[in-house]
């Protein structure tokens, strides 16, 4: 029974985390109507911004997780404007190559720029943790939860109670009925890019306490942040953090039954389950 | 799946022709031609660190090699590295291979230091004939049938059972008798071998395995490793597993006060980056490995001047085999793969870069395997690695910090 709890604490902290990577995800294919190939290297990108102001400038990675978002947002919006937009309406196919071309610059700039080496930060808190009875909290993973969940709340107001939000809904609903009543689309797609991007790079900054920097670290989440988006249901922002909290118990209480070798095999059968009765995903837009 | 590998090896490719052509050209006039050797290493993804520190290794000695004369019994022919990027995909190395013979007429191959992309590059090899040097550890390189793959390094069963067999004793000279221990370990080749070594020096000294585990190498969440951990009761952990996951390992088990010693299986415990990611952590562990740099720090200086980082195993390793082929070189006065073949699987080979080796020599019995390798234990002490098992390769006494 301990170490069912104590599986679930786990699995929810991570899953937090998970939570908020895949947030952007969800939120670039709500407004945009695309699927980014590419998000899980903006993680990766957060996470060397973050490595960097830590190493320079001493920033520890928590704080280090809002530069992330700033560069990556404007980063993000950048590309929205000039490359992504262009195949908005393009045939699927074309997007997908764009989103993956962009996966495979990013990943060997990343190489040519950073260098292959493994790079991970030190931090005091890296190795502590919370006792409560019989139970632990990891400090690194309590931070990058509560991180993640302040972000996925100041999303959630920004969407629901904010004129940005609600012209952001708005294109995601209709964009043509958006236009009409005088929203400037474009801009908002590329405000949503740049959130979305910006906000994974986030997730990737604040998970850097516990693990380390290099050019395909972003790939170790890929698999990972399809599963949650496509658990919650692509598109909806509530349906991520669901998913993820989902994705993060059911991976950590598979662990309790089974080798952790056998993990993803646990959480893909729940996933097919799900899905087979639920295709839209758990919060799925009907 | 195809579009990554393409992509990776064209980026290899980029890097081969970059190597290339940086390669500072020797002042020492060139009479016999080159002899073009091929080198599959992992220069990207998550094992690319010890595919650089590898890579350096084997172009400090062929440079020292070339400004000596080269190959003498071929009138002075100067070694030509040509590398090429294995990335972390076995079809992507075994297609790397694939490419210096077709492309480069090489004479030879050395690499992938990941077992399994070897593993890949070696079924290649032994089609054509052609000879493989590697330091990889698993033990079914070697167990094959195979005629063309040399290991220069222990087997990972061995490297394993040293790990066992260390440990006993280190803590049994601190007064310390172990009963209970934990395996976990990566679950590609080399891991899986290595933990056959474990398992089988356990059960012949009467340690019981209260935990054995595999992972998968890209984790991101170790805790439910470290909650079996704690539960398992065991009184030393085996690790065996590359850079990323190591830190997690250590860092998660301080951090759910699970205080038990680990011991590493080579692999990320014995690197700088080790020592530099975890700090204070990192003093008083214990690691298996084939070579250290404190066995010959004539060689060892030359390297750290140069590169101005420590000579880690890969590289002291990938240095010896340049001896191992320079020698075989010498011999064979050909540059026939058959010849050459001939001549690696014939000869003792002692001296020059083989010094840094624990057994300070090579001699490759019919599979392959190095008779003369031993394996070694290595101890974090500030900052630094030193030897401290055997005795009589000791270079400092070693504390087990229980």
């Amino acid at each position: 029974m301990t170490s069912l709890v104590q599986a679930i604490i786990d699995g929810l902290m991570v899953g937090g985390v998970y939570a908020v990577i895949s947030i952007g995800l969800t939120l670039v294919f709500g407004v945009l109507g695309i699927v980014n190939f590419a998000q899980a290297e903006f993680l990766m990108l957060g996470m060397y911004i973050a490595y960097f102001a830590w190493a320079a400038l001493g920033l520890d990675p928590l704080a280090g997780a809002f530069l992330a978002f700033g560069i990556v947002f404007a980063l993000g919006y950048g590309l929205q404007r000039t490359i992504i937009q262009r195949v908005l309406k393009a045939p699927a196919v074309s997007q997908v190559f764009l989103t993956v071309g962009l996966l495979i610059v990013m990943e060997n700039g990343a190489l040519l720029a950073f260098g292959s080496q493994i790079r991970s930060v030190t931090t005091a808190y890296q190795t502590k943790s919370l006792q409560i009875g019989p139970f632990f909290v990891s400090l690194p993973y309590l931070a990058a939860f509560l991180m993640s969940i302040a972000s996925g709340v100041s999303l959630w107001w920004v969407l629901n109670r904010s004129w940005l939000g609600m012209a952001i809904r708005a294109t995601a609903i209709d964009p043509m009925a958006g236009r009409l009543i005088g929203i400037n689309i474009d801009r908002v797609m590329a405000i949503a890019f740049g959130l979305g991007v910006g906000l994974t790079a986030f997730g990737g900054a604040v998970v850097l306490p516990y693990l380390s920097v290099f050019p395909t670290a972003g790939s170790q989440f890929v698999v990972l942040m399809f599963t949650v988006a496509v658990l919650g249901g692509l598109g909806s922002v509530a349906g991520a953090v669901v998913g993820g909290l989902a994705v993060g118990v059911i991976t950590s209480v598979s662990a309790l039954m089974f080798p952790i070798q056998l993990q993803n095999l646990v959480l893909f059968l729940v996933f097919i389950a799900i899905l087979a009765l639920r295709p839209d995903g758990l919060m799925g837009r009907a | 799946m195809d579009i990554f590998v393409n992509r990776r090896r064209v980026l290899g490719m980029g890097g081969a022709a970059l190597a290339t052509a940086l390669m500072p050209r020797l002042a020492k006039a060139q009479q016999g031609q080159d002899i073009n050797v091929g080198v599959v290493l992992p220069l990207s993804g998550p094992s690319a660190q010890f595919g650089i520190n590898s890579k350096n290794g084997l172009e400090l000695a062929v440079e020292e090699l070339n400004a000596a004369g080269g190959i003498k019994a071929l009138g002075g022919a100067q070694i030509r590295l040509i590398v090429a990027d294995s990335t972390s995909a076995p079809t992507a190395a075994a297609t790397a291979a694939q490419r210096l013979i077709a492309q480069n007429e090489v004479v030879a191959v050395i690499g992938a230091y990941v077992s399994s992309l070897t593993l890949a590059v070696s079924e290649v090899m032994e089609r054509r004939g052609i000879p493989l040097l590697t330091i990889s550890y698993a033990d079914q390189l070697t167990e094959r049938g195979f005629k063309t793959v040399f290991r220069l390094n222990p087997k990972a069963s061995t490297l394993g059972q040293a790990q066992v067999t260390g440990s006993i004793e280190i803590a049994a000279a601190s007064g310390a008798k172990l009963e209970r221990a934990a395996i976990l370990y990566e679950d590609t080749a080399y891991g899986t071998s290595q933990s056959a070594g474990l398992r089988k020096a356990s059960q012949a000294a009467g340690l019981s395995l209260v935990m054995d585990e595999a992972y998968p190498q890209g984790i991101t969440d170790v805790t439910p490793l470290i909650n079996k951990l704690r539960a398992s009761e065991a009184q030393v952990v085996f690790a065996v597993s590359y850079l990323n996951d190591t830190l997690q390992i250590v860092r998660t088990m301080r951090q759910q006060k699970v205080l038990l010693p680990v011991v590493g299986g080579a692999g990320g415990f014995i690197l700088p980056e080790f020592a530099s990611a975890l700090g204070e952590l990192s003093e008083g562990v214990l690691s298996v490995n084939s070579s250290n740099y404190d066995l010959d720090e004539a060689h060892a200086k030359r390297y750290r001047d140069r590169f101005n980082y420590p000579m880690v195993h890969d590289a002291i390793e990938h240095a010896a085999l340049i001896e191992v082929l320079g020698q075989s070189l010498e011999t064979a006065a050909a540059t026939t793969s058959e010849a050459l073949r001939g001549a690696v699987a014939a000869k003792r080979f002692e001296g020059g870069w083989l010094d840094g080796m624990p057994g300070g020599a090579a001699d490759f019995d019919d599979t392959g395997h190095n008779v003369l390798a031993e394996p070694i234990m290595i101890q974090w002490r500030s900052g630094e690695m030193a030897t401290v098992w055997p005795t009589e390769r000791q270079k400092m006494k070693p504390v087990w910090v229980s």
